[in-house]
């Protein structure tokens, strides 16, 4: 009975602290300017009492004044602004202020945004990293992902292709999984997004495309489980937070910028290749080295004009892709109200013929204080991005065999064929090219890749929408309730035509798919947080929250063959057959509660500890609990540190780490916990079988995050730095575990089962290195050192293999290695008398392999001679992929980061990004085919590494015989075509010119910008293939390092300008 | 008053976030699929599964298409013309690995339509009959058994040796009886040849019994199996055990003692006049017993390159609606002089670009010719060869046989029993009659392969005897990397 008195008195005095402090007040009035004495709009004025209890606020005025109610109980006034040192004046006996804050020296003041809330900065004892909007925009990259390389700690970002708008392979601190997801949860402005490729073309169109990159404000990336874990079971591959602009209360005016660019793109790093003459010497050499083939012939024809044939086939391929964007943003805010509207306009073109990304996007954000509790806000986003391309690019993920693969037809076709006849029609021969003029003997199967460019398509537009509305009431200052409601609508169509004349589609007599897909998330967070201080030196915040999250999707469309006009064109027209395509209907539901405490005492000692329970329908146990916990330590507050007199160099020095347990079911499937029957047909007739096997006890894959690490100050926050050391053991990670054939199972039931750790450590500086009114150098450098191990698969599952494109196998996963391990056979050069390869088996054993082997000897052979049979350890009687390859190399990196310099002279500006990896191989499948002697054409080195004559030494690549197509490695995987991927990367170069002020005024311009750039500038690699980032299998876990037949890479340069007025 | 406002609005918040969720979702509703603990729960879902059972077995991978194919391009009538390894350009030159396309695709696929009708019926026997009735669940088990017992037979043809080396004491397969749903039965040691063989004539006869004598529609006679169904492969599977005693019993089922030849019970199977007729649309005459229905929907046919048409069929450019993976070869079959050339079975083939094509199978995309499983002739030539080999003499009822076979379509050629000189002459006359009439049906290889012959060479593809590794296909390389009792051949 006492105890609930109390308790009622409690609360009623809490919620009349407000009204208690209000007692003999006084207007105190003043100004905020930074150093430079620019009045400082929307600067934060806090009144504090006692125990700095928040007695009011307010914010400057467009003219940087601000006037607020001071009682006799107020102490102080602490006046802070984004990106400038906060500073606490006394109000005693004063009543005008004029308050100049400094620049802040570090980011250490500065709020970063977590889970649900926001944070200051130097409050954080979690592991996160912030990269500033300004940092990403104005590149000519279609998605903010793309550009986030080299810019954070821990954050490893691949561009995998030149393909426009592919996904980055995106990966924090290593990757997390090897069956789901290991691609961070991107939350944009509290809403969880989609993030992946959603097309089902050829061309590219990641879901994170709708954001402008020029619309962030700043994108925070959490790592530990302290960080991470208030998103419970999808935080295991970190969390990145986009928070898109917001016009500020109080700026008066609405400000309003213009920023554009043209660029222009080429491909870099293309393969030399034989021309007509050299292919026409080197492939006759290979055919007389091969008897059984005698019947291959190569002629060379003259083209309409009387000149021998000689096509370069990348110049029918590749092109200078031409791009613009256009961004006009309108923000602003009085007291109440503040807005921020942008449209947005980008056409870009790659560098591969027809492939383009053109994005049209309008933003609106708004927040509106109704009354001192209420304030009300949203946002609404719409962006419509149209994908194209012609056909495969050869480059996105499952494209690396394709036929129609125009980064492969490149390579392949021989340059004695010309993409037209003479009479200037296109020259082909059903599906493929004609080549009866010039080859004969042998046949070849490619694609001529001209009339495909002109005449099909491939693409994808997207319709995306993006919104949500929050009303949040404060009914006291340290209660804030907040109901925050989002949609985020992804709306496709597929459009694909293969042209009947040719290609893919001549088969089918032409051949269209359409489908439309959607793909909507609905989500209602409710949170009240509690902000306290008592007692002086001890501040507590509280947070708790509910959330539900229904995603849904559903797909239909055509898939259509054997056009009834040849001038039809699309899915519309008149076809033979009708049949459905990309049926899909799914729904998950994820039910949350979660909670944060903060505690610090006096702003030395930190506690944090965050936990979330989800319920997700897509488990078999649906029900998980994450938590995480971080304590931090800032020295400099100690009398020992200011007494040994360590604070003079040291600024700052904190002392934090962190432990917890979070999840992933990122990417598993709506309904894995059921095993199902499905429909199909037999003659017409429905039939009902067996098709997928689920696991009513699947649960989530489990990440248990130690991380512990320092950040420190030096000379007042001149150098900043951070060192973590994080280790993850993921378990029960889920795998489809295959069983044995024989069991007759449709589909690889998923388990929990395997386990995998990643450890590193990373570090990151920034310093200001020069400071002097005219001249500054700052420089950003972060490094990561990770190591990957997996430790346990499934019982009975030793390996895991993952292949290309369905047909080659060269990666594998095994305990005691990293994932995705090149697994390929070992050679032991050419034997410089025959010029046989020399593969080395299981044993280490030499091989003499020879394609043609004349009457009484051998394919394989002991020998030189090929006259001794090889009779392998197991009995097999060649070298064999599956006996004989090695767990050969790591394709995970050992280390990978950045370096970004800015310089500013007077009025010009140069930021330089590099960014760097080390440590990984990437298995170059593409130079197996590059010296493949079918009819393939070859890269001009084997006219100097091919072995040609006795007693040739150390060559790279066999005697060619016509037809080998195992001494190269396109039979089987071999080592001469692993190779290093270490890299420095001059990324990003932009210089930029600020036109004086005094030119401005007079054409009624705040300001003026100019600035060129050029992207992919330089690569210092030893690697030989187009791009050692270029990559076949996107965002797959196990199949990183493979370069197999992927198109080149782009290096783009652009030249803008940026006007405010 | 403001403060009563204040708790009106805690209270009205805190009740919304404790009362909107809608914790049903949590456990969603299949629409698209039926859960496994619900699929034997109406006759519907029933009949939908029998014919399930058929889909599985008329995969492209399957009787669908490369089983078929394989047959033939294993063995030596066929020119490999593009070497494209995922068109079997290693099947046909003997040297398959454990790993290649076709090794692994037809063991899993028939392993999983050998699961299919486990789970079928053991579903059946535990509740699934009691829905549909006990005759009708007779019915379907029984169908459930032909198909086990068709793909425990085709799986024998290709990774075990012939039941004529040791007498079937050769490793033969995994034995699968038992419906899996679940994780943890990969290991599974081989069982015999001899035992599996056992298990296909137990599965058979079983059949025979359970299966309904015919169907009301000519359709379901071809497609769906019937009592004749059961019985006429039977005299197949007992052809390739040497077991000629039994296939004249169960031939003699379905078929009279003379010509003209033609079932008397059950479906009346018989010849066609005209050769021609079996292979056009509608597809179901009494001739093809069983035979794998096609539409043109996506789905409902084989599939990209498993189509037979798309591999024996030449390019559009030399008059075909195939692709031309595959030519006649010019020293096989079709150089048999004795095969006139008023042949009907010659017009199956097709010169163009110099080269010979077979176009039995003629519509193009997407390849919806059906495809035959078991053809009456081929009981005919079955029994024919079992009473020349039981009886060793020159047998005038397998003349009969061989003649109604021959003489539907080449009119100039009537074998009597004096058109051969011995036993051995007979015998060579049936098995070439095989190779003619069963051309691009997927018999050959089986037929070389029961007697143990040499695979002959052909173009640059060696022979292979049946002492050569590779005689017989390596076993699929997942099942060995799976199962850990599975031993390679």
């Amino acid at each position: 009975m006492l105890m609930r008195t109390r308790m009622m008195f409690v609360a009623v005095a809490i919620l009349f602290i407000g009204q208690l402090f209000a007692q003999t007040t006084r207007t105190v009035t003043g100004n905020v300017t930074d150093e430079k004495g620019t009045p400082l709009v929307g600067a934060t004025v806090t009144v504090l009492g006692a125990d700095r209890k928040v007695t009011a606020t307010t914010i400057t005025d467009a003219s940087g004044k601000f006037s607020v109610k001071v009682s006799d109980k107020s102490r102080n006034l602490q006046i802070s602004y984004v990106g400038l040192d906060e500073q606490l004046v006394s109000v005693a006996g004063k009543s005008s202020f004029s308050v100049k804050l400094a620049a802040s020296a570090s980011n250490l003041n500065e709020v970063v945004v977590v889970g649900y809330g926001t944070q200051r900065k130097k409050e954080v004892t979690g592991s996160a990293s912030n990269v500033k909007g300004g940092d990403i925009a104005e590149k000519p990259n279609q998605t903010f992902d793309q550009a986030l390389a080299g810019r954070a700690a821990g954050v490893q970002i691949t561009v995998p292709s030149g393909v426009l708008n592919e996904p980055p392979v995106f990966r924090i601190r290593g990757t997390n999984s090897l069956s789901l997801s290991s691609y961070p949860l991107i939350v944009i402005d509290g809403v969880p997004s989609f993030t992946g490729d959603y097309s089902s073309t050829n061309s590219a169109s990641n879901a994170l495309a709708s954001i402008n990159p020029n619309d962030i404000e700043s994108i925070d990336i959490a790592k530990d489980a302290a960080a991470t874990a208030i998103y419970g079971s999808r935080a295991a591959n970190g969390v990145v937070f986009v928070t898109t602009k917001r016009g500020k209360l109080g700026s008066g005016k609405a400000k309003v910028s213009y920023d554009g660019w043209v660029g222009w793109q080429n491909a870099y790093g293309l393969p030399t290749m034989l021309n007509a003459a050299q292919y026409l010497a080197f492939k006759g050499q290979a055919v007389a080295n091969n008897p059984s083939q005698s019947a291959v012939k190569f002629t060379q024809t003259n083209d309409a004009h009387g000149n021998p044939i000689d096509t370069r086939w990348f110049d029918y391929i590749y092109q200078t892709g031409i791009s613009q964007s256009h961004n006009v943003n309108v923000s602003g805010g009085d007291d109440k109200t503040n807005y921020y509207f942008s449209a947005g306009y980008t056409s870009q073109s790659g560098i591969t013929r027809k492939n383009t990304f053109t994005r049209t996007n309008v933003l609106f954000n708004i927040d509106s204080k109704v009354s001192k509790a209420f304030t009300i806000g949203g946002k609404i986003s719409y962006s419509n991005e149209l994908n194209t391309a012609a056909t495969s690019s050869g480059s996105l993920p499952g494209e690396a065999y394709n036929t129609a693969n125009l980064a492969r037809t490149g390579m392949v076709l021989p340059p004695l064929l010309a993409p037209y006849n003479n009479d200037g029609t296109y020259n082909i021969n059903g599906a493929t090219i004609g080549y009866a003029n010039n080859v004969s003997g042998t046949s070849i199967s490619y694609y001529n890749p001209v009339p495909i460019l002109n005449l099909s398509r491939s693409n994808t537009e997207v319709n995306h929408i993006q919104a949500n509305t929050y009303l949040q009431y404060k009914p006291v200052n340290w209660l804030t309730l907040k109901s925050l409601y989002g949609i985020d609508y992804l709306l496709l169509n597929n459009d694909y035509f293969a042209t009947p004349i040719t290609g893919d589609g001549y088969s089918t007599n032409g051949s269209a798919t359409d489908n439309y897909g959607q793909y909507k998330t609905t989500i209602w967070t409710n949170t009240a947080s509690f902000d306290y201080t008592f007692a002086a030196k001890h501040n507590v915040s509280l947070l708790i929250g509910n959330e539900q999250q229904i995603r849904n999707s559903s797909g239909y469309g055509l898939n259509r063959q054997g056009l009834s006009d040849p001038a039809y064109n699309v899915i519309q027209a008149g076809w033979v057959t009708p049949n459905t395509a990309g049926l899909t209907l799914g729904q998950n539901y994820l039910l949350s509660t979660f909670g944060r405490l903060n505690y610090n005492f006096n702003r030395k000692y930190y506690l944090s500890g965050n936990i979330r329970q989800d319920e997700a329908s897509q488990l078999g146990i649906k029900k998980g609990v994450f938590w995480g916990a971080s304590a931090g330590w800032e020295i400099t507050k100690e009398k020992f540190w200011t007494n040994a007199g360590i604070d003079k160099v040291f600024s700052s020095f904190k002392l934090r780490g962190s432990y917890g347990k979070v999840g992933n079911i990122s990417g598993i499937g709506d309904f894995t916990p059921y095993s199902t029957f499905s429909s199909g047909l037999y003659g017409g007739a429905a039939t009902l079988g067996f098709s997928s096997v689920g696991n009513n006890k699947l649960q989530w894959e489990t990440s248990t995050k130690t991380d512990f690490g320092f950040s420190f100050g030096i000379l007042k926050d001149r150098l900043t730095g951070e060192l973590a050391y994080y280790k993850n053991n993921i378990d029960g990670l889920i795998l489809n575990v295959a069983q044995a054939p024989s069991t007759g199972l449709p589909s690889n039931p998923p388990q929990n089962v395997g386990s995998m750790y990643n450890k590193g450590v990373e570090v990151s500086l920034n310093a200001n290195i020069v400071e002097s009114k005219n001249f500054s150098w700052t420089s950003n450098f972060n490094a990561t050192f990770n190591t990957n191990m997996v430790t346990a698969l499934a019982p009975g599952l030793s390996v895991i293999q993952t292949s290309t494109s369905s047909l080659e196998t060269a990666n594998q996963t095994a305990p005691g290695y990293s994932l995705g391990y090149l697994w390929v056979v070992r050679t032991g050069g050419v034997d410089p008398t025959t010029g046989k390869r020399i593969f080395l088996n299981s044993a280490g054993t030499p091989v003499y392999y020879q394609y043609y082997a004349a009457a009484g000897q051998y394919n394989y052979s002991t020998t030189a001679d090929g006259l001794t049979k090889y009779v392998s350890p197991t009995g097999g009687t060649s070298i064999t992929q599956a006996a004989d390859a090695v767990m050969y190399k790591p394709t995970q990196p050992k280390a990978y980061g950045g370096w970004n310099n800015t310089f500013r002279f007077r009025n010009f500006e140069v930021n330089a990004l590099f960014t760097y990896q080390f440590g990984n191989y990437i298995y170059y499948g593409t130079n197996s085919g590059l010296h493949d002697q079918r009819f393939w054409n070859n890269a001009t080195d084997v006219l100097t590494q091919a072995w040609a004559s006795k007693g040739d030494q150390n060559k790279t690549y066999a005697r060619p015989v016509f037809g080998d197509n195992v001494s190269n490695g396109s039979a089987l995987p071999i080592d001469i075509n692993v190779f290093k991927g270490d890299f420095v990367k001059f990324k990003n170069l932009q210089i930029s010119y600020n036109i004086p002020k005094s030119l401005l005024t007079k054409a009624k311009i705040s300001n003026a910008r100019l600035y060129i750039s050029a992207q992919n500038l330089a690569i210092f690699t030893k690697y030989p293939g187009p791009d050692p980032e270029v990559a076949s299998n996107g965002n797959s876990t196990t199949g990183q390092g493979i370069d197999r037949n992927t198109g080149a890479n782009g290096r783009t340069y652009t030249v803008g300008v940026n006007i405010g007025f | 008053m403001k403060t009563k406002f204040k708790y009106i609005m805690l209270l009205g918040l805190g009740l919304t976030f404790f009362t909107a969720c809608q914790r049903d979702l949590l456990t969603p509703t299949l629409q698209t699929a039926v859960s496994n603990t619900s699929a034997f729960s109406t006759v519907g879902r029933i009949q939908g599964q029998v014919l399930s059972l058929y889909a599985a077995l008329k995969n492209g991978n399957f009787y669908g298409g490369r089983y078929v194919i394989d047959g033939d391009i294993k063995a030596d009538n066929f020119i490999n013309e593009l070497s494209n390894l995922v068109t079997g350009a290693d099947v046909w030159n003997e040297n398959p690995t454990n790993s290649a396309t076709a090794v692994l695709g037809l063991w899993s696929q028939a392993y999983y339509t050998i699961n299919c009708c486990n789970v079928f019926i053991d579903g059946m026997n535990a509740g699934g009959t009691a829905v549909v009735g006990s005759t009708l669940g007779a019915n379907y088990i029984a169908e459930a058994q032909l198909i086990r017992a068709l793909s425990y037979y085709s799986l024998l043809q290709y990774y075990a040796q012939p039941f004529a080396n040791g007498a079937g004491a050769k490793p033969g397969l995994p034995l699968r009886l038992t419906g899996i749903i679940g994780t943890g039965y990969s290991a599974l040691a081989r069982s015999t040849v001899t035992q599996i063989y056992a298990q296909i004539i137990s599965d058979l006869n079983a059949a025979e019994t359970g299966l309904p004598l015919s169907y009301s529609t000519a359709y379901n006679n071809t497609t769906r199996a019937h009592r004749n169904t059961a019985i006429a492969l039977k005299t197949r599977v007992y052809l390739s055990m040497q077991n000629y005693a039994s296939v004249i019993t169960e031939a003699n089922k379905i078929v009279t003692a003379t010509a003209p030849f033609t079932a008397t019970s059950g479906v009346a199977n018989a010849l066609q006049a005209n050769i021609a007729n079996v292979f056009v649309s509608p597809y179901t005459t009494t001739e093809s017993i069983f035979s794998m229905p096609m539409t043109s929907t996506s789905g409902d046919n084989p599939g990209t390159q498993n189509q037979l048409g798309y591999y024996f069929s030449p390019s559009a450019a030399n008059g075909g609606t195939g692709n031309g993976e595959y030519s006649l070869n010019a020293a096989g079959v079709i150089a048999d002089p004795l095969w006139t050339a008023t042949d009907k079975r010659r017009a199956f083939i097709k010169t163009s670009g110099g080269k010979s094509w077979l176009v039995k199978y003629p519509t193009g995309s997407p390849y919806t010719d059906y495809v035959p499983v078991i053809r009456y002739a081929e009981v005919l030539l079955n029994l024919a060869e079992a009473r020349v080999r039981s009886t060793n003499t020159i047998d005038p009822q397998a003349v009969a046989l061989l003649n109604a076979v021959r003489n539907r379509s080449d009119a100039s050629t009537t074998y009597t029993v004096s058109s051969f000189a011995s036993v051995a002459a007979l015998t060579a006359a049936i098995l070439e009659e095989r190779n003619i009439e069963f051309l691009g049906e997927g018999l050959r290889n089986n037929d070389l392969m029961r007697l143990q012959l040499t695979v002959p060479a052909k173009g640059s593809a060696p022979a292979k005897a049946a002492t050569d590794v590779g005689y017989i296909w390596p076993i699929s390389a997942s099942e060995l990397a799976l199962n850990p009792l599975c031993t390679d051949n």
